[in-house]
Formats: structure tokens, C-alpha cells, sequence
């Protein structure tokens, strides 16, 4: 499964949004990554997200993989959502 | 605890010493949730006084954030560090920070990685405490080691073992 979404978060992907779609993926068993540039990042590190360097305006896709992948894309969305950091496109 | 002895290859825990001179500060006391409530992990703040900010292991720079503001490193046992010079300092867009390294580099503990104009960070960041945290602290335990005053690459202020 996966979802397209525009970064709208003036900063980018530092700490904060990062730590927030980790914690929200963390909990499931999905292998969930974040594809910048055709570059995977694992979404379940903060360090691999952060050192991803998403500017505001980047393209990301989110890939999910697993029994419970649905849910990994679905808590994505919600935290990208709620916490204004991008749009799904 | 003989067991861990057993089960780690080095001599017991990991030593962090700071990544900068200052005051330790608990990261509970932190004013920034993501921090204070341990969201990106567990660890310790200082509060700096001056100088640059430093490596607080033998290690692989992980992630240096273009603006300067954060680092990440990666000890030799796998234990990820990251750095946050100061709260909500991204916006600076990398004003007030120098970079030393690149990512993929390999550093020593106490070598510098960024230097911070602390002065321009007091005026213009919403703190300039910085904290430092294990990333990927699943099947590990953190201690924090110090109180008090701190000197970067000197006062070991963490300590963190494999469960």
C-alpha cells in the first residue's frame, strides 16, 4: 500500500514531525518507509527520518507492508492531517 | 547483572560524555513536549555556556540537519544520539550554527561537530538548552550519570547498557 502526500509544513520533516509519525507507526508491525527522491527511509526511526532532510514542498510517498499496513498509512494521514505538516495529493 | 556482563562484548556500559559545557538540566524539565515527555527518547539536557558542541561517543555522524540546529550520531553497540541545539531553533534556518561534519563521518567522542554563536541563540531561539537523546533506545536502559555543571567530552552524563 501507499499514499502520496506534499510536505506543507513551513519547516520540513525536522524533529518534531518526525518524532510524531514515528510514534504513531512504532506500534504497529508494518514495515512503513518514507520515499523522497526514490531515496527509503525507514519510518519507524526518527534518526533516518531526520537525516532524510524533507523540505517543505517535497514530494513523499509512504509505503507500507505488512498485515496491519492499512493502519500504517491510515495513522500516517491522520498525523499529517492533524498536525498540518503536508497534504495528500 | 552477570549476565549483561556476558552479553555485551565491551566492559560494561556505554559512556556518553557531553556534547557541551554547561548545566545538566533533566530532560522532564524541558520546555518542549516532545522532549520533556520523552516522545523521541530518553536522555538529558544541558544548558549551555559556551563552546561548540561535540561528539558524546566514538561514533558515525548519522544526520547533520541542513539548518544546523540538530545532529545525530552513532555509537559502535548501534546507540543513536541525537542533538537539538536548542528549542525550536529550525526556524533559524541554520543562522547561529556552524557545521564541522558531514554525514557518514567518523568522529571521536569530544570532537567537535557544530559550532553555535550561543549569543545570537539567546536572543533569538525560544531556549538554547539542548538535549540530547537515544533515538532507538528499545532493549536498552539510560541512565543519566551527572548533575551540576558539565564539560563537553569530559563529564560522562549518560550511561546506557543493552537489556
Amino acid at each position: 500500500m501507499e499514499k502520496t502526500f506534499k510536505i506543507t509544513a513551513s519547516e520540513g520533516l525536522h524533529a518534531r514531525p518526525a518524532t510524531l509519525l514515528v510514534s504513531a507507526v512504532n506500534p504497529l508491525d508494518a514495515e512503513v518507509r518514507l520515499v523522497h527522491n526514490g531515496k527509503p527511509a525507514n519510518l519507524k526511526s526518527i534518526m533516518a527520518v531526520m537525516a532524510a532532510g524533507i523540505p517543505s514542498g517535497a514530494e513523499v510517498t509512504i509505503t507500507a507492508e505488512g498485515a496491519d499496513a492499512e493502519q500504517a498509512i491510515e495513522k500516517v494521514s491522520e498525523v499529517f492531517v492533524s498536525q498540518n505538516l503536508g497534504e495528500e495529493i | 547483572m552477570a549476565f549483561n556482563l556476558f552479553k555485551k562484548k565491551n566492559n560494561g556500559p556505554l559512556q556518553v560524555v557531553a556534547p557541551v559545557t554547561g548545566e545538566v538540566v533533566l530532560l522532564e524539565d524541558v520546555p518542549d513536549p516532545v522532549f520533556s515527555q520523552k516522545m523521541m527518547g530518553d536522555g538529558v539536557a544541558v544548558m549551555p555556556s559556551g563552546g561548540a558542541v561535540v561528539s558524546p561517543v566514538d561514533g558515525t555522524v548519522e544526520m547533520v540537519a541542513d539548518t544546523g540546529h540538530a545532529v545525530g550520531v552513532k555509537s559502535g553497540d548501534g546507540t543513536e544520539f541525537l542533538i537539538h541545539i536548542g528549542l525550536e531553533t529550525v526556524s533559524l534556518k541554520g543562522q547561529g550554527f556552524s557545521v564541522k561534519v558531514s554525514q557518514g563521518d567518523k568522529v571521536s567522542a569530544g570532537q567537535p561537530l557544530i559550532e553555535a554563536d550561543w549569543a545570537y541563540l539567546k536572543e533569538h531561539a525560544a531556549s538554547i538548552v539542548t538535549p540530547i537523546v537515544v533515538t532507538n533506545g528499545e532493549g536498552r536502559t539510560i541512565s543519566r550519570e551527572a548533575d551540576g555543571p558539565c564539560a563537553a567530552g569530559e563529564t560522562v552524563i549518560l550511561s546506557v547498557s543493552a537489556d
